[in-house]
């Protein structure tokens, strides 16, 4: 089966220009077929497939190279590097009010922009009324662009851009735009043309949106992908590395050398069956703490989200439990759960040794922990639930 | 080399005919929605855009013959008024100039587009320069068959030359304007040196004055001005009558085109960087 789309090796340059010099000299080398001497990668090496019937999330931070594929995906702007290959219509949806011009009333743009994504005149006459009614814009329709409101503008692109019935539709935030019934619309139009078939290229800061409507995800950072898989996978890494990067900002926690000072410590923390463990399997936390004399040290064991938002804790005195004595100074500890209610993401596992009576708390040892799955729930753990559809008395609760 | 994008698929070459006829229509289409839009914006956006268009050279047309009939009484039109010797060749220099200086920035209006939606750039130019030589052809019509109806001695048949070498011009014009535009959007200085490029070049060009009141020495230079040839065809045709083609013409046919095509190459080689610089 062919191919909806192909990117090969795409890299997209843009010419750095300082001086007015500089632009005299940058025409004369395009002139001449060379490449712009000073260049900003803005996106480098990108390779994808998209086959029909597949949806693509783009993820990545401001700057990363979002924009710059989708254009190139749509066609507005060349590739430096590589080849792109499309084998369908495609529909883009760009930013608000893309392909409008201000001055012009919704009737005029809707010829304007209808002429621009590749329809004929007589194929226009044959689709203005199902743009007009999908709109759905009544007297507005004959006042100017500019005296829109955001939303409008938005109802507008999107009744052109599906009226074209793209192979693959091109679309980033736009539609959060709209209002409820205008998002419902979309919502089932999107859902209809994704049922039947229909290709989804998204761009979106809304893992959310990733996850429900697109079933790969490219995650792009510098220009380069950083990693491509199911929506569920890249989506997750995502986001830890974002909870991994706030974490970065916050004031490091001072890991104090606790045994040489003398003091109850932590002296070593494991997590079995490993640090990457799938949702609702079981996770032990075992090791070892110290005491300086001879007395049994309470333990803490916490986890955190990796930018540090508790979880959950709970010290050994809390359910009373002794640890296992190894030696005089050597105490051991395990914590199991034995269907970790996590959901999928990056942690940390903290362990801290607490004097016998639980009250100072003397050291601090952390380590990662991954929890993997393809679930689509919100927050940080599963919570014990069930759906409560059919009430008890025979009442139809819709 | 720049990779180009084959946007087409590679493997579907039969079906290239298909698409290709597709696309032109899709072109075509554009171009007239480019076209009525600038003449729409450019005249109906004022009140009286649409009879400044007739009004400006009707102006400088009044002006000039005061200067130089009442003012300095200048003589020498090869038999004919002054009124009508001018008027043939003001109209294609003003259409010419206005349609370069407006072409020029044209790109600039539709940057909006250019940068988000894909679309040959080339139409934008095409439909700002015809925009211009087409209201400029209606009012050159216009003032022809007024000047006639005064008694003027302007041949009308002479306009079946006319409006071939209008086309002509419009050939060359095209090309220099997508030349100049696409320099426009790197070097915005092309626009600031071409008004008082073209104000020079119109007083170098025999439209106020005959080439026989050149002095002997520098008639020649001013001859090579291939705007000063269009006149004196213009000249020719409608004051004098004269149907006949001449080699010349199908000279100026080739250099046009070749100037188009030299326009357009070099469009082309820069139209993918637009949107980085507009």
């Amino acid at each position: 089966m062919t191919k909806l789309l192909t990117l090969r090796d795409v890299g997209k340059d843009y010419a750095k220009v300082q001086s007015r010099g500089g632009r005299v000299r940058l025409v004369f080398d395009l002139l001449r077929g060379h490449s712009a001497q000073h260049a900003f990668r803005a996106l480098d090496g990108v390779s994808l497939e998209l086959a029909r019937g597949e949806s693509l999330g783009i993820i990545g931070e401001n700057g990363a190279g979002k924009s710059t594929l989708l254009k190139i995906v749509a066609g507005v702007i060349q590739p430096t590097r590589g080849t792109v290959v499309v084998n369908g219509r495609v529909g883009a949806l760009l930013e608000l009010g893309s392909g409008f011009h201000p001055d012009y009333s919704g009737e005029a743009n809707i010829d304007l922009a209808a002429a621009l994504l590749g329809l004929t005149p007589d194929e226009i006459d044959a689709k203005r009324d199902e743009i007009i009614a999908f709109a759905d814009l009544g007297e507005h329709l004959r006042d100017p662009i500019k005296h829109y409101s955001s939303g409008m503008v938005v109802r507008l692109g999107f009744a052109v851009a599906t009226a074209l019935a793209p192979d693959i539709l091109i679309t980033d935030e736009v539609l959060a735009v709209g209002d409820e019934s205008f998002q419902k619309k979309c919502i089932a139009w999107m859902e209809r043309y994704l049922g039947t078939g229909g290709t989804l290229l998204l761009c979106s800061h809304s893992m959310y949106h990733v996850q429900k409507l697109c079933s790969r995800a490219l995650w792009l950072k510098d220009g380069r992908v950083v990693r491509a898989g199911s929506a569920a996978d890249v989506t997750q890494a995502y986001l830890a590395y974002h909870e991994e990067k706030s974490q970065g900002r916050r004031a490091p926690i001072p890991q104090p050398q606790a045994a040489a000072a003398g003091v109850y410590a932590v002296q070593s923390v494991t997590l079995e069956p490993g640090d990457v463990i799938a949702q609702g399997a079981p996770l032990t936390v075992r090791g070892e703490v110290y005491s300086p004399d001879a007395r049994m040290p309470v333990v803490l064991i916490g986890i955190v989200r990796a930018d540090g938002t508790p979880v959950y804790g709970v010290a050994s005195d809390m359910d009373r439990v002794a640890l296992r004595r190894l030696a005089a100074d050597r105490y051991a500890f395990g914590l199991e759960f034995p269907a970790l209610a996590l959901l999928p993401g990056k942690y940390f596992v903290r362990a801290h040794a607490l004097d016998p009576e639980g009250v100072r708390l003397f050291d601090n040892v952390e380590c990662a922990l991954t929890v993997t799955g393809a679930t689509r729930e919100l927050g940080l753990v599963r919570l014990p639930h069930r759906w409560a559809i059919d009430a008890p008395e025979k009442r139809n609760v819709v | 080399m720049p990779a180009a994008a084959p946007l087409d698929p590679p493997e579907a070459a039969t079906a290239l005919p298909v698409r290709d006829t597709r696309r032109f229509a899709r072109d075509r289409a554009l171009f007239r929605n480019f076209f009525r839009r600038e003449l729409t914006t450019r005249y109906l956006g004022s009140v009286s855009g649409l009879a400044w268009a007739l009004v400006h050279p009707l102006a400088l047309l009044a002006v000039y013959h005061f200067v130089f009939t009442s003012v300095f009484r200048t003589t020498g039109f090869a038999g004919s008024s002054f009124l009508a010797f001018v008027a043939v060749a003001l109209w294609p220099w003003l259409a010419a100039q206005e349609a370069l200086q407006r072409g020029t920035v044209s790109l600039a209006g539709y940057a909006g587009l250019i940068r988000k939606v894909a679309f040959p750039h080339e139409i934008v130019v095409y439909a700002s320069v015809a925009a211009t030589l087409a209201l400029h052809l209606a009012g050159y019509l216009v003032v022809m068959i007024v000047l006639r109806a005064a008694g003027e001695p302007i041949h009308l048949e002479g306009l079946l030359v006319a409006l071939p070498l209008w086309i002509i011009m419009a050939i060359a014009v095209a090309g220099l304007t997508l030349a100049l535009s696409s320099l426009q959007v790197f070097v915005r200085d092309v626009e600031h040196v071409l008004m008082p490029t073209l104000m020079i070049l119109m007083y170098l060009t025999p439209i106020l004055y005959p080439l026989t009141l050149v002095p002997e020495g520098l008639r020649p230079w001013v001859a090579a001005n291939p705007f000063g040839w269009l006149v004196g065809r213009l000249r020719d045709a409608l004051l004098d009558g004269r149907l006949a083609l001449e080699p010349s013409d199908a000279i100026a046919l080739v250099v046009a085109v070749l100037i188009f095509l030299a326009g357009r190459w070099m469009f082309r080689r820069l139209s993918p960087y637009f949107e980085d610089f507009l």
